[in-house]
C-alpha cells in the first residue's frame, strides 16, 4: 500500500480492508485447493490443513505488507 | 421450518472475533488518544490482531460452507 | 428459507422476489426501474451541476455553494488528501464516482422512485471494472508492466521458497478479491438496507388489517421505518464515501514507490 502517508488517519480504513481481503483471497484459494485434493483423493483432511496454510501466509502476508517498520 | 445449522453455528462462533475486534480497535483508540505519537508503533500490532481475529471469524464462514 | 406457517397467516416476508422488478414497456428486459433510475440520475446530476456552475461567481449563490462544496469535499478530502501530489488528474473520475453512486443510493429513500438501482448487483459490478481498469492502468503507466507486476506478486524481504505460498493469494487479492469485495459491500448494504425498509413498512401495513390488538402496535412499525429511513440516509451516504474512498486509495497505491 501507500507508504508515503502511513500516518494518515483515513490510510488505516483502507488497510483494513485490504486486510480482510488477504484473508479472504487466501482461504479461498489455499483452501480451494485442499478442497479440490479432498474430492480427488478421496481424503478429508486437506481442506483443513489448505485452511490453515492460507490463513497462515494471509496473516504472514499482512506483517510483510503492514506490520514491519 | 427449515434451515442449517451450520448458519446458526457460524452466527454463534462470529461472536468471538466481533468481540476481540472491538477491543483490540478499543485499545488501539485509547492507546492512540493518550500518547498520539505512540500510533506508529501501535499501527502494527492492532492490524495484525485484527487479521488474527478476522482469521478466525473467515475461517468460521468457510466451514459453515464447506462442511 | 423460512415458511412460518405462511398459508394461515397470509403474510408474505420480502425477500429476494422483491427485487426482481418487470420490465415498463412489454417484455424488454432492458427497460426496468433501476435502468431508467440510473438514465434519471444523470440527468439530475447533470443539470444540477450545470446549473451551479452556469453563473460562476465571486459571491456565489446557494446552488453554486452547494455544488462547490460537493466538488470542495471529493477534491480535497478523497483527492488530496490521499492521492498526493498527481490528484487533480484523477478528481473528474472521482467525483463521478461519489456523485453517480450517492444520487442512485438516495432513490431509496426518495418518495415514489424508493429503489436502490445499487441493489442491483450489476451496477456495483460495473462501477468496480471500472475502477479495477483505472488503478491498474495507472499502475503500469506509472511503474512499467514488469516492475508493476514484481510489486504486486512478490514482497520484497522473502525467503525463495515462500513466494510458492504467497504469489498465488497476491494475485488473486489484487485481480479477484479486491474488486469484488469493493462491488459486493455496496451492493449488500444497499440490498440488506432496502429489505429491512421493506420488511418495517409492508409488516407494518399487514399489522394495520388484523384485530384491534394488531392495529394498536401498527404505529410501532411505522416510527421504527422512519427511524430507519434516517439511518438509511446515512448509510447510503457513507457508501458512497466509502466506495469513492477505496478507489483513491487504490490508485495511491499504485502510483506509491516502495522504499
Amino acid at each position: 500500500m501507500n507508504r508515503d502517508n502511513l500516518n494518515h488517519p483515513r490510510n488505516e480504513e483502507g488497510a483494513l480492508w485490504s486486510i480482510v481481503g488477504y484473508l479472504i483471497s487466501g482461504l479461498l484459494i489455499w483452501g480451494g485447493i485442499g478442497y479440490g485434493l479432498d474430492q480427488w483423493l478421496g481424503t478429508s483432511y486437506f481442506l483443513l490443513l489448505g485452511m490453515l496454510l492460507g490463513a497462515g501466509a494471509a496473516i504472514y502476508l499482512v506483517w510483510l505488507r503492514f506490520g514491519r517498520e | 421450518m427449515t434451515g442449517s445449522l451450520n448458519v446458526i453455528g457460524y452466527g454463534l462462533a462470529a461472536v468471538g472475533p466481533a468481540l476481540a475486534v472491538g477491543m483490540i480497535f478499543a485499545a488501539y483508540i485509547s492507546g492512540v488518544a493518550r500518547q498520539p505519537e505512540s500510533r506508529s508503533v501501535l499501527q502494527p500490532i492492532a492490524f495484525l490482531g485484527f487479521a488474527l481475529a478476522e482469521a478466525l471469524a473467515l475461517f468460521g464462514l468457510v466451514l459453515a460452507f464447506v462442511l | 428459507m423460512i415458511l412460518l406457517a405462511a398459508e394461515d397467516e397470509g403474510f408474505q416476508p420480502p425477500g429476494v422476489a422483491d427485487f426482481n422488478l418487470p420490465p415498463i414497456f412489454g417484455d424488454n428486459p432492458y427497460t426496468t426501474k433501476p435502468i431508467f433510475l440510473a438514465f434519471l440520475s444523470v440527468i439530475l446530476i447533470s443539470v444540477f451541476f450545470i446549473a451551479a456552475s452556469r453563473k460562476a461567481l465571486i459571491m456565489p449563490s446557494k446552488l453554486q455553494f452547494a455544488g462547490e462544496s460537493v466538488y470542495g469535499f471529493v477534491r480535497n478530502n478523497l483527492g488530496q488528501e490521499i492521492i498526493g501530489h498527481q490528484f487533480m488528474r484523477f478528481v473528474p473520475y472521482l467525483f463521478t464516482l461519489f456523485t453517480f453512486i450517492l444520487t442512485n443510493n438516495i432513490f431509496g429513500i426518495v418518495p415514489f422512485l424508493q429503489f436502490p438501482t445499487m441493489s442491483r448487483v450489476s451496477f456495483p459490478y460495473v462501477l468496480a471494472l471500472i475502477t479495477f481498469v483505472v488503478f491498474h492502468y495507472v499502475g503500469i503507466r506509472h511503474k512499467g508492466l514488469l516492475a508493476y507486476i514484481k510489486e504486486i506478486m512478490f514482497p520484497p524481504g522473502v525467503p525463495k521458497p515462500i513466494y510458492v505460498i504467497l504469489t498465488p493469494i497476491e494475485i488473486s487479492t489484487y485481480l479477484l478479491v479486491r474488486p469484488l469485495t469493493l462491488s459486493l459491500r455496496l451492493f449488500a448494504n444497499m440490498f440488506a438496507g432496502h429489505l429491512l425498509l421493506l420488511v418495517f413498512f409492508l409488516g407494518g401495513d399487514h399489522l394495520l388489517q388484523g384485530v384491534i390488538g394488531l392495529k394498536l402496535v401498527a404505529p410501532f412499525a411505522f416510527a421504527f421505518g422512519i427511524a430507519l429511513t434516517f439511518f438509511e440516509f446515512i448509510v447510503q451516504c457513507l457508501q458512497a464515501y466509502i466506495f469513492t474512498l477505496l478507489t483513491a486509495m487504490f490508485i495511491a497505491g499504485a502510483l506509491a514507490d516502495e522504499h
